[in-house]
């Protein structure tokens, strides 16, 4: 721990931390200093000179920059003298020298670090009669953010936010002197992922919203903490609201979640909130249309329905997909009527049962704040495979550049592409789809190689895994061996996977292999899986798995079977239900249920399987191309519109009040929906409100005991991973022990899981050496993508990733394809009309098309596995 | 844009820098993009970004920095007059004037022909050679200096020579009575005198003085020789302490003692050599390099070993291209003789020195802000602590000494610590070169020693009043920064603590003397658009203040001066100094704070001549600022349109909102 010094502050003795600044010594103790430069995030750079205050030194009395000073014993200050007063009217008279005061149309008006102090420490006379220096006004430097050069006064936070944090010089002083402006190279728009935060820093209004420009004034918006449910961070944000309307968004601090950072995506893509085209009243097909109807009409319906359909067809025919979109509340609610009402286990959400997922997530996102924060990391290396949290997870991105940077963390990447974050340097290991476990493999042979005594490498360790042998070594020995030896020679190595490289049938073998690259590297390896939807985790925790109840606890555990039983006055099947993908695939069910998700517009198989159920019912906020096909749809809030509970990447359980309402609809929150449906069906579950929900998660999940609404306050609770990690532990030695075939994860139908695993090897076997078939096709998640929730605001159109596929140059020139070129992409599944981009992240052999991209719906091509093999031509 | 060939002079420049400093190479980079295509395009910017591996707006942010690197293209031929104070006070104006008229232009524009361009500059250190114009040749990037510009005959002799294609047949210094007939010949160097003997400027008028023959055949290179091998480098530390060397840039710190703050064992360790000498009315270290290169040389060589550096810099200020060249050959002359390189005079010991040539930009004077120049980001100062000893070129230990204070210390490493102390005062030990300018019958290059009397300076070895009816009534004694003197206190003796105790700084001991014909409203206003233009715009108050002082300096000097601007400059002056956050910006308002004080009746005689009702300025009407500027204003169709011509908005106002 630092020491304490003692210094005299405006004749007070204070005792503070050693080290620390003075302008935050004095913040600490209640004085306050007025300050434009200095920012507790940033580092100090001394140029407003807005700080000076009045130190004694050996030298006599002088003003100095207490931003840049640090405290040290013995040290008298006075920030209250005449002397400073009159230094800091004159320094404001030289900043708002040249400041064009069109704070009438400012936005940044009302809520002004300028104004503000102008109040308190200036003039209040201007002595300029000359006129005042002129330079741009209201010009973009990105599609989100405006730039006006004359209100700026030159504190070069944007600068040094993008520097520091991003990594990203995208923003500088331009000219010198009087003429120094703050603005981008000619046409270098800036891209970074979390720009916006600049907004937020800006001093004044020089960096403006371009998204909610003139759509609030400070005054008069009402401010709801909330987070942001676009990815599995759960930033913390709060929801400025006006007369019923989502206004602005900007970034809350949680320092340990998010610092007090928020992406692009999260701080301006919310105009889907607000859209008109948001449904607002039950619609019910007749005569083949959607009309709308009363709630009664509706539910009736659907209950009527869903009665005889059971009758008929056996609880086993129904099925409901769930969503990490929507909140614990709803997922509980959903999974608890299709277990308890229906009988039914089918029940799962995108990422699902279908991922060979570990259900405690990261064990906290603190540990990669701690290298710039703490003196203490939690973690030194650490190795990213299949995720990319440049595109899937911004703010993991910027902690883990500040951790690499300033943290000295080692990165070790593994994934298709060569993704941004391999700009730090750190082992790059590429590999194909399908080639996640050999090249896993391969790193725990080299991990054992290189950990091996002599003598015991002569006499060789078996491979361990028979996969080994069954492809060619990926281009990247060196790499491995580098990668491997990093995680030797770690103290706190941590291992990240994504769903991505864990999805479907190799799903096992992947796990099997990070397991075994843990043990391989000592066992001080640390193992998370991320999911990447808003509520990923709390979907899973909230048993939206075909395989698990709520609380990760297996269907085949009697006494939590009997305990919910008890909970719910019900019996539990035991029998394991059907995944997303089983769901959708077979037209084996007669009756779906989908709540937030969009499946036909993945795959256009599933669409067409979705045709031809005798019930689909469709909880959504938009008509998505899933809610056209449904025979009922039901209006549902979004997560500003009600309270609700989210669960990030890292267990942290957080709140989401509600912020606004809409008179003129006629929507309610999902799990709301779904105890009027179970009333329907002759349950009465009596939850007034959310809270009641979430009270009753509490005794359902009993890992969520005790995080009560209120008990989870502003800044969220995680649930302790501790209990589950014993449990796991039990489990991972009895699958050690027995085969595949146990429950983890269970896929359903052994039978079919066989025959399926069959075809794919056959498959894969041919495929590689088709040479019809070159490339080998990556697909993910890219952070302006094609989604409903991002593509309704306007303003960051032309930032969504194009319907595109990309090539590696090599790869481009010997098809023969520039950038912009339209081709046809065919697999033996299917084809797609797509236009050429040329990416250098591209590895040579493979073509990424990312998910979700408008009007192509990249499963077109897939056969269901992680890896198609693709060849792109010409049209 | 930046071709194979361009790339491989890139290229080569960026090996100068030690391993994954590459991005120190982004000025001389960026000059070789300038010489091909006259200025830097974005697109060149762009690629060069990628070479040096950061962000476009970096370069785009140092482009935009340094006054040498233009944005658009100039001419064939760039000519920029000097028009600062030392040059003023000789006729810069005219000299301006005289070029505008030959040209046809107006200075900031160019000739219809591509052939000119012509713009005013801020002091190009000739200020005893005054007035003059530097001329950049834009094929080959070369500068060369035009002076003693006397007349429009002068000028129009340039222009003529420039015309034949003779004008760059050499880069030394050109003058009308060197070359009367056009046809390109140099001058030599420009007038020096003082002590006999002198060793700082003893060279200079020899033949081939800057050759390493003439060099070696005067002893040089000797005392290098003995040292290296004789000496421990603490004990040569010891010896520049004891000599009492002080810093000849302007701040006076005792050489040996900033030596002794470098680290124990910290390594490598750096010698930054700072050329960058640009404070108006100095003109010493430019000499020294023009002819007598190698004397720098061995001061570097020597201070190395003391250091223990193997990495030496030189920062050269851009427009000293001469200086540079000959600077340059006499790199190649020692490091062929083995004097420099990885085994200097055979003891083994490595030194490796590059020479840097910044790009127009005062700021980089200052230590900290040069070492962000080398380091290739804007010339701006850092923060003190850590100071360059501790943490400086590439945040390891460094040494930044001015030309002048390393050729002292060859002087004190030749005939010894004894002999240097015979000279000057206590406390301001050593010889000196002043730089005489302004107003004075012989300006130029004094050596003497410490606490020669300032008339002594100005009167006998400078002649003099230039005009004899014209008594001179202020002189700056350090460089255009320092407080003036009047004729009371010209009896000071030139030592630091003197000129302190006089009120003033000896500075960089650059001495400007200004008669009777010239106004101090004038004088205060040229100081001041100097360090408008050069503030590096870091901090508020230097960067606002110094702007706002030249707008009232310049309403006052038009006639629309009010009373009360005294107290308001007296004011800004007092909320810039001290407050600033490096000392060139403090420094900035001494003559104008010394000036009101001392000459305080000349600008109120100026305000009330020329202002007698004290009517203010007209302001023009600011446009208004709406959100849909697309649409045009309600009232314009109303009874409250405007009457008269339509208003036309400023460009970048009209543009509205999507």
């Amino acid at each position: 721990m630092t020491e304490n010094v003692t210094l005299t502050i405006n004749e007070k003795e204070v005792s503070l931390p050693s080290g620390i600044l003075l302008v935050d010594a004095a913040r600490m103790v209640d004085v306050e200093i007025p300050v434009f430069c200095s920012h507790p995030k940033l580092d100090p750079v001394g140029c407003c000179r807005m700080c000076l205050v009045e130190v004694d030194g050996p030298r006599g009395t002088a003003m100095l920059a207490s931003c840049t000073l640090p405290v040290s014993e013995g040290m008298v200050v006075r920030t209250n003298t005449e002397q400073v007063r009159t230094v800091q009217e004159a320094n404001l008279g030289f900043i708002l020298l040249n400041h064009p005061l069109d704070c009438p149309i400012c936005d940044k008006g009302g809520e002004c670090p300028l104004q503000d102090q102008t109040m308190r420490f200036g003039p209040g006379i201007s002595q300029l009669i000359e006129p005042k220096r002129l330079a741009k006004k209201h010009y973009d430097i990105s599609d989100t953010i405006v730039l006006d050069q004359e209100r700026c006064v030159l504190c070069w936070r944007c600068i040094r936010y993008l520097e520091e944090w991003e990594d990203k010089p995208q923003l500088g002083l331009f000219e010198r002197g009087n003429e120094t402006i703050v603005d981008i190279q000619d046409g270098r728009p800036v891209d970074a992922k979390t720009s916006g935060n600049i907004i937020d820093l800006c001093p004044v209004g020089a960096l403006t919203n371009r998204v909610a420009r003139f759509a609030f004034r400070p005054w008069e918006i009402d401010r709801t903490p909330s987070i942001c449910i676009h990815c599995s961070i759960g930033c913390n944000v709060r929801l400025d609201s006006r007369t019923h309307q989502l206004r602005r968004i900007v970034g809350r601090e949680n320092m340990q979640v998010n610092d007090q950072w928020i992406c692009d995506k999260g701080r301006f893509a919310h105009a889907w909130v607000n859209d008109e085209t948001r449904l607002t009243a039950p619609l019910l097909r007749k005569n083949g249309k959607l009309t709308p109807v009363q709630w009664s009409e509706a539910l009736a319906y659907i209950a009527a329905k869903l009665t005889s359909i059971k009758e008929q067809h056996g609880a086993d025919a129904i099925g409901a997909i769930g969503s990490g979109k929507v909140s614990n509340e709803s997922n509980y609610a959903l999974q608890r009527l299709f277990r308890g009402i229906v009988g039914t286990n089918n029940i799962d959400h995108r990422d699902g049962g279908d991922v060979a997922a570990l259900p405690a997530g990261l064990p906290a996102l603190a540990d990669l704040m701690k290298p710039q924060y703490g003196p203490d990391p939690q973690v030194d290396t650490i190795f990213l495979f299949g995720v990319d949290p440049s595109e899937e997870l911004p703010v993991l991105d910027l902690h883990l550049k500040r951790a690499v940077h300033r943290g000295g963390v080692k990165l070790i990447i593994a994934h298709p592409r060569k993704i941004e974050l391999t700009r730090y340097n750190g082992p790059y290991l590429p590999y194909e789809p399908g080639a996640e476990a050999t090249l896993l493999n391969r790193l725990a042979q080299a991990a054992t190689d290189a950990g091996a005594e002599p003598e015991q490498k002569e006499v060789g360790t078996p491979p361990v895994d028979a996969l080994t042998e069954q492809s060619k070594l990926p281009p990247c020995a060196d790499a491995a061996v580098a990668a491997a030896t990093l995680l030797l020679e770690a103290h706190r190595p941590l291992i990240i996977y994504g769903p991505m490289a864990a999805r479907g049938q190799d799903g096992h073998s992947v796990y099997d292999g990070l397991t075994n690259l843990a043990l391989a590297t000592g066992n001080r390896a640390q193992l998370a899986y991320v999911g990447l939807d808003g509520n990923a985790q709390g979907c899973r925790d909230m048993g939206v798995l075909p395989h698990r109840l709520p609380g990760h606890l297996p269907l085949d555990d009697a006494a939590a079977r009997a305990r919910l039983e008890k909970l719910w006055n019900c019996t539990l099947s035991n029998r394991p239900g059907r995944t997303y993908k089983q769901m959708l695939d077979v037209g084996a069910l007669a009756a779906l249920f989908v709540m937030g998700a969009n499946p036909a517009d993945e795959h256009p198989d599933w669409a067409t399987n979705l045709d031809t159920l005798d019930l689909l019912v469709v909880f959504e906020l938009l008509l998505t191309e899933t809610a056209q096909k449904a025979d009922v749809v039901l209006p549902a809030f979004g997560w500003a519109e009600s309270d609700g509970t989210f669960t990030n990447l890292e267990r942290r359980v957080q709140r989401a009040p509600k912020a606004i309402s809409n008179p003129k609809s006629r929507s309610a929150p999902d799990w709301m929906i779904l105890a009027h449906l179970a009333q329907q069906l002759g349950v009465d579950w009596s939850f007034p409100d959310t809270q009641s929900v979430t009270a009753e998660i509490t005794q359902a999940v009993p890992v969520y005991a005790g995080l009560t609404w209120d008990a989870l306050g502003d800044q969220g609770r995680q649930w302790d991973a501790r209990t589950l990690e014993s449990e796991e532990r039990g489990e991972r030695e009895e699958r050690n022990t027995h085969s595949h075939a146990l429950s983890f994860p269970a896929l359903g139908n052994a039978r079919r899981t066989e025959e399926e695993r069959g075809e794919r090897n056959t498959h894969s076997h041919s495929s590689h050496s088709d040479s019809n078939y070159p490339l080998s096709l990556v697909t993910g998640t890219v952070l302006y993508d094609g989604g409903t929730l991002f593509r309704l605001t306007e303003q960051m159109q032309a930032m969504a990733h194009g319907a595109s596929v990309s090539l590696s140059p090599t790869d481009a020139a010997a098809i023969g394809v520039e950038a912009g070129d339209a081709v046809t992409v065919q697999s033996e599944q299917g084809a797609l009309d797509l236009s050429v981009a040329v990416d250098a992240q591209v590895q040579p052999g493979t073509a990424w098309i990312p998910e979700s991209l408008p009007g192509a719906p990249v499963g077109a091509l897939l056969n269901g596995s992680g890896a198609q093999r693709v060849k792109v031509e010409r049209k | 844009m930046i071709t194979e060939l361009m790339r491989q002079e890139i290229d080569e420049i960026l090996a100068r820098y030690p391993a994954g400093r590459q991005r120190s190479g982004i000025l001389p980079a960026l000059y070789v993009i300038q010489r091909e295509y006259g200025y830097c395009p974005v697109q060149a910017q762009d690629e060069l970004a990628d070479i040096l591996g950061i962000a476009p707006a970096e370069v785009g942010a140092v482009v935009g920095f340094y006054t040498m690197l233009h944005e658009q293209p100039k001419a064939e031929y760039h000519i920029e007059v000097c028009t600062n104070v030392p040059c003023m006070l000789r006729g810069g104006k005219q000299c301006l004037h005289d070029f505008e008229n030959a040209l046809g232009i107006h200075h900031g524009e160019k000739t219809a022909d591509d052939q000119f361009a012509l713009d005013h500059m801020e002091c190009l250190g000739s200020c005893g050679t005054a007035p003059m114009a530097a001329i950049t040749d834009q094929k080959t990037g070369q500068i060369r200096y035009f002076e003693n510009l006397d007349s429009a005959e002068d000028i129009e002799k340039v222009i003529t020579l420039l015309k034949s294609g003779n004008g760059f047949r050499s880069l030394e210094r050109w003058t009308p009575q060197a070359d009367p007939n056009s046809e390109g010949a140099a001058d030599g160097p420009y007038r020096t005198g003082g002590m006999e003997p002198r060793y700082l400027m003893a060279r200079l008028n020899q033949r081939d003085s800057h050759k390493i023959d003439t060099y070696e055949a005067d002893g040089g290179y000797e005392t290098a020789r003995r040292v290296l091998s004789e000496v421990a480098p603490a004990d040569m530390v010891d010896q520049i302490k004891a000599s009492g060397i002080r810093g000849r840039g302007g701040a006076g710190f005792p050489t040996g003692v900033k030596w002794g703050f470098l680290p124990q064992g910290v390594y490598p360790r750096y010698l930054v050599v700072n050329a960058d000498e640009s404070e108006p009315g100095t003109f010493k270290d430019r000499i020294v390099m023009e002819y007598d290169p190698h004397q720098l040389l061995e001061g570097i060589i020597l201070s190395c070993h003391a250091i223990e550096s193997e990495k030496a810099f030189i920062y050269i200020r851009g427009e000293y291209y001469f200086a540079y060249v000959r600077l340059q050959e006499a790199i190649a002359e020692a490091t062929a003789k083995g004097y420099l390189g990885d085994n200097i005079f055979g003891s083994g010991k490595k030194l490796d020195l590059v020479l840097h040539r910044g790009a127009g930009a005062y700021e980089c004077g200052e230590e900290t802000a040069q070492l962000s120049s080398l380091e290739g980001y804007r010339g701006q100062p850092r923060l003190k602590p850590p100071f360059p000893a501790v943490e400086g070129l590439y945040a390891k230990p460094t040494i930044v000494n001015n030309v002048e204070s390393i050729c002292n210390v060859t002087h004190v490493m030749r005939y010894g610590v004894d002999w240097y102390k015979q000279f000057g005062a206590e406390r301001s030990p050593g010889m000196r070169i002043f730089c005489l300018s302004g107003n004075v019958k012989r300006p130029g290059l004094y050596e003497l020693p410490h606490a020669t009397p300032l008339n002594e300076l100005v009167y006998e070895y400078g002649g003099g009043p230039e005009d004899d009816n014209h008594e001179i009534k202020a002189i700056v004694p350090g460089g255009l920064s320092m407080k003036l003197l009047t004729p009371d206190q010209f009896d000071t003796p030139l030592d630091f603590e003197s000129v302190a105790a006089a009120g003033s700084l000896l500075g960089s001991a650059g001495v400007i003397a200004i008669d009777a014909r010239t106004t101090m409203v004038e004088v205060a206003r040229r100081t001041l658009s100097f360090y408008r233009e050069e503030s590096c715009g870091k901090c508020t108050p230097c960067r606002e203040g110094t702007a706002w002082l030249e707008k009232i300096l310049l309403r006052i000097e038009e006639g629309q001066g009010l009373g009360r601007d005294l107290e308001l400059m007296e004011y800004i002056a007092q909320n810039i100094a001290g407050k600033s956050f490096c000392p060139f910006g403090e420094a900035s308002v001494w003559g104008l704070q010394s000036n009101l004080l001392k000459f305080r009746s000349e600008f109120t005689a100026q305000v009330e001549r020329a202002n007698p009702d004290e009517v203010g300025p007209v302001l023009p009407i600011r446009p208004a600022y709406r959100p849909n500027t697309h649409e045009p204003s309600g009232l314009r169709a109303s009874a409250f349109a405007p009457t008269g011509e339509t208003i036309v908005l400023h460009d970048d106002l009209a543009t509205g909102d999507d």
